[in-house]
């Protein structure tokens, strides 16, 4: 299961209002919508980030995923919720936007916040031995970074829906359009490949 | 699937750091405003447009990035209709048989589509019937000769001398 990450419940009062708020936007109401968009910026943004490892193609791509949405709300049926509505469109904007950009990578490597610096799990990572030692905070963000953009585009999205956003294998499926078998052997082919990657940061147990 | 996931536990703590990277602070203080900004603007847009009259072009390309599905069906029927196309130009020749028919008894251009062709056209029958009736090509330089040789014409080389020279 996905660890459950702060900020990504939905809040039970909250996906009460959705529907109304949703029903709002489709009318019309740029408030409504407006209050939909500050609801998901951080979630989307945050996987948007980390498929493409650059803030201004997030910036963009999140921007342009919610315009999209606002654009495409009458086709909204409601068979899903309206965040999975919606991170799929951000999604299928980001991967033909990675199509595009296949041999342009650039990395923006200072952008770990200052809790970084005290996570236990960071500092038991970096091991006292070996490389892992002198690699300082950036290093490992950015093998990190580049082992995930060795992954293909659709074994990306979901180790960063699962293991970085916390999504269940439900939710990513149906984000994803595709079913929990097909994220399951995904996320089990994405893992082993990264470990491969990231063998030296990685502690043997 | 639970062994799996043993397995994998220090890269998922490992994964999980990236929850760290964030944007500038305050970033987000400003997103929202940002794309209301940036809808209002293309509502603005699109008024426009409609009134200059290009909008059901870029409604027609809105609709082909929204639904692959519809550019595809697009792309196929365009497909269909070229193929037709082709097919339709490379079959031999087809008059439309209804006009044919009608002037079937008497008409040249009935004797002209014939397999004896104009041969076989009665002598009394005005040859300018034919030519306008038709914006084919009826009579050909061959056609021509055993029709007047059959009226009794002699055909004579004329050699025309201009004034002057």
């Amino acid at each position: 299961m996905a660890e459950p990450v702060p900020g990504s419940e939905p809040q039970p009062s909250a996906s009460v209002d959705e529907d109304e708020l949703v029903r709002g936007a489709r009318e019309g109401d740029l408030a409504a919508y407006d209050e939909l968009v500050k609801r998901y910026q951080e979630r989307i943004y945050a996987t948007l980030y980390h498929m493409t490892s650059n803030h201004e193609d997030a910036n963009d791509l999140a921007q342009e995923a919610f315009i999209k949405a606002f654009h495409a709300l009458k086709s909204f049926k409601g068979g899903s919720s309206f965040y999975t509505w919606l991170y799929r469109i951000a999604v299928n904007k980001t991967i033909n936007f990675l199509k595009q950009r296949k041999n342009r990578t650039h990395m923006s490597l200072d952008d770990m916040d200052f809790n970084a610096e005290h996570d236990p799990d960071l500092m038991a990572l970096i091991s006292d031995q070996t490389p892992r030692r002198a690699a300082g905070l950036s290093e490992l963000q950015k093998k990190l970074n580049e082992a995930l953009m060795k992954l293909s585009e659709h074994h990306r999205l979901v180790v960063v829906m699962h293991d970085v956003q916390g999504l269940s294998h439900e939710e990513i499926a149906e984000a994803a359009g595709c079913n929990v078998g097909t994220v399951r052997s995904r996320l089990f082919y994405a893992r082993q490949q990264l470990q491969g990657f990231l063998a030296d940061y990685l502690k043997t147990t | 699937m639970n062994e799996n996931e043993n397995n994998f536990e220090s890269l998922r703590r490992l994964l999980a750091l990236k929850r760290h990277e964030t944007p500038p602070p305050g970033y987000f203080d400003h997103f929202s405003g940002t794309v209301m900004a940036r809808i209002r603007a293309g509502e603005g847009g699109a008024a426009e447009r409609q009134e200059s009259g290009l909008s059901w072009l870029s409604r027609m390309l809105a609709a082909f990035e929204a639904k692959p599905a519809f550019a595809g069906a697009f792309a196929f029927s365009l497909c269909l209709f070229l193929v037709f196309g082709i097919v339709y130009a490379e079959r031999p020749d087809v008059l439309p048989q209804p006009m044919l028919q009608s002037q079937q008894d008497s008409s040249p251009l009935a004797y002209a589509t014939t397999p004896g062709g104009l041969n076989s056209l009665p002598a009394e029958q005005p040859v300018a019937v034919a030519i306008s009736s038709s914006t084919n090509p009826v009579f050909s330089s061959q056609s021509a000769g055993p029709w007047f040789a059959s009226q009794g014409a002699a055909v004579q080389p004329v050699n025309f001398i201009l004034p002057g020279n």
